[in-house]
């Protein structure tokens, strides 16, 4: 199915051009500090943690971000400008492009992750109640599961005009309704009942569990259990949407079978949700924060808050 | 047999592109498909390369079906795609050890290189290089692999005349080692030039095929010979031997003959017999062009309807 020099080679040269594209590296690495800015500026003095508060849900969106808007845009583009149709007349398979798109997007990712980190350490100061070993993990799992979602999108959006439409249109939902811009536990039921069904929820779910709760990967199982299955399901579905030319129809039976596969994942998720403590409220906390740990986290209010 | 067609036959919703299509062609050599913009060239070397699927009959590529063992045949067939698509932000090496690693087996990058003559240009960013640079890096994709045949569609399109003479040498040369390659090109001169066997193709149709030389035979066409003479000479025995007279200023003579050297040899008896000597002689053989006219008809006409 894949020839190893071939992904390797393949990911060497997406990665070369990663490097020397300046709007590659603007959009990658930088745009994502201007949410870190703007958020630090806007929302941290209404948090209050602070900017440590707010990282779970700004690492969400800049991997989100990322394989949304990077990951598919530069897989459509292939394969407009028609370099994917010259690829065909090789011996080379869809997976071995598509794992390619992958490794290049887990860098460029992990890359813009690491960086905002960075940043938040050293303009904010954030403190970090956890082992960064455990929150490097989850950040990894996470970038897995929306490369691997953005990888889809990359597959099934038409043009380059569709692209962002579509894009857009998962984005922004994931966005406001995750917690990633408005902490969970103040969103209404039913729109949290909506949110248990994204996969951008388990991610922040995660990030809180194991950056701001300092909790350890086990605790947080639950959430990285349907990251880990959106990655590998939806690195699946690829092989089911791949196109190599503009001009291939999209199959929708396969689509509706990828999308609807997709969707029976997150409503299982969101059924088990409540047995993973999903976004409690800090009222709602089923187990209390230990007081040692209170000691960390001086405000146990803020639990949950992004 | 490196490339058989029967009945080879494609339509695009109610444009028929391809028309009860049957090809023969034998391993070595340069084949040429002529014809103008829209004549199904395109159509045609993509379903040999398995780009695309004929609506009916059947295609056979070293022996394989280009639909149905694909994989295979990749590794076997190279081509470069008219509309060149070279990833951008890559230097002609890193895109040729790239292409390279698709493959089982494949020459060293630097040997490809120097086929194509892009050693000076190879850590250029792709960017940076001439119409003719992409399309010599296009070349050394299709090559990259040593194929059994190498698959060129329009190589020199758009080219400057020096950029294609160059082009025209880099395939001599794969010819010279004994490589198969199948090119289309709507240039009849590289067809004339390059091919051992011509195929013209009007709407979808092949109207002639077998080399330059065999078609402008076939063609029945006509040789063109001019001569100046000092004297006065009577032509006759000349027109009795199927010469036609086009025209005479002074002691300018132009004829037409289907059979030159009959006409030569009379030409040598009546400036014996009348005493008559001969100044100056010219001839023109029909050519590729003359054939592809008359058969091609109204370029204008031919051009239209089918997609490329």
């Amino acid at each position: 199915m894949t020839n190893l020099r071939g992904l390797g080679e393949l990911s060497r040269a997406y990665l070369l051009q990663a490097r020397r594209s300046k709007t590659a590296i603007f959009w990658a690495l930088g745009f994502p500090q201007v949410w870190l800015f703007a958020f630090a500026f806007i929302f941290g003095p209404l948090t209050p943690g602070g900017v440590s508060y707010l990282m779970p849900g700004l690492f969400a969106l800049t991997t989100m971000a990322g394989a949304f808007f990077g990951v598919s845009y530069l897989m459509v583009n292939e394969r407009e400008n028609e370099v994917l149709r010259r690829y065909r007349l090789t011996p080379v398979s869809p997976v071995t492009v598509v794992l390619a798109n992958g490794v290049r997007s887990m860098v460029t990712v992990t890359a813009s992750l690491l960086l905002q980190w960075l940043l938040a350490w050293l303009f904010f100061g954030i403190t970090i109640n956890g082992s960064i070993l455990s929150i490097i993990v989850v950040l990894l799992i996470g970038a897995l599961a929306f490369v691997s979602l953005g990888l889809i999108l990359g597959c099934i959006a038409k043009d380059m005009r569709t692209a962002p439409a579509l894009a857009n249109l998962i984005f922004f939902p994931m966005m406001f309704l995750s917690g990633a811009a408005i902490p969970f536990f103040l969103l209404p039921a039913w729109i949290q009942a909506i949110a248990r069904m994204l996969p951008a929820t388990y991610l922040i779910e995660a990030l809180q569990g194991v950056m701001v709760r300092g909790e350890s990967l086990v605790e947080v199982a639950g959430p990285i259990m349907v990251l880990l299955v959106t990655a590998i399901v939806a690195a699946a579905f690829n092989s089911l949407v791949f196109r190599w030319e503009s001009s291939e129809p999209i199959n929708y039976k396969k689509l509706v079978v990828a999308v609807g596969g997709l969707l029976v994942l997150y409503l299982a998720a969101a059924l088990l949700a409540p047995a993973m403590r999903m976004g409690a409220s800090p009222a709602q906390e089923p187990t209390p924060v230990p007081v040692e740990r209170a000691v960390t986290a001086p405000i146990d209010d803020s639990i949950g808050v992004s | 047999m490196i490339i058989e067609t029967k009945s080879l036959r494609k339509v695009y919703g109610s444009t028929v592109a391809l028309n009860e299509v049957d090809l023969r062609f034998e391993a070595g050599g340069i084949i040429g498909l002529l014809g103008p913009n829209g004549a199904g060239k395109t159509t045609l070397v993509e379903i040999l390369e398995g780009l695309r699927t004929p609506s009916s009959g059947e295609v056979s590529v070293l022996g394989l079906d280009p639909a149905q063992q694909g994989r295979a045949l990749k590794e076997r067939i190279g081509a470069q795609l008219q509309s060149t698509t070279i990833p951008i932000d890559l230097t002609p090496y890193e895109v040729l050890r790239l292409y390279a690693s698709f493959y089982e087996r494949s020459l060293p990058v630097e040997r490809v290189l120097q086929i194509v003559n892009l050693e000076a240009k190879a850590n250029s960013l792709t960017k940076t290089l001439s119409g003719g640079q992409k399309q010599r890096l296009a070349i050394g994709m299709a090559l990259i692999h040593e194929p059994e045949l190498l698959i060129f569609d329009e190589p020199t399109s758009g080219l400057d005349p020096a950029a294609r003479r160059q082009l025209h040498e880099i395939v001599l040369d794969l010819k010279s080692q004994g490589r198969t390659i199948l090119l289309t090109t709507h240039y009849i001169e590289e067809a004339e030039k390059l091919c051992d066997r011509v195929v013209l193709i009007r709407s979808g149709e092949v109207v002639a095929d077998g080399s330059p030389f065999e078609l402008v035979g076939r063609a029945g066409g006509r040789s063109t010979i001019w001569i100046d003479v000092e004297g006065e000479m009577d032509p006759t025995p000349l027109l009795v031997g199927g010469a036609e007279e086009q025209g005479r200023q002074g002691n300018h003579y132009k004829f037409t003959t289907a059979d030159p050297a009959a006409t030569i040899v009379a030409l040598g008896q009546v400036l014996h017999t009348q005493g008559v000597s001969l100044t100056d002689l010219r001839m023109r053989r029909p050519t590729l062009e003359d054939v592809y006219l008359e058969l091609m008809g109204d370029p204008e006409e031919a051009d239209e309807g089918v997609p490329a």
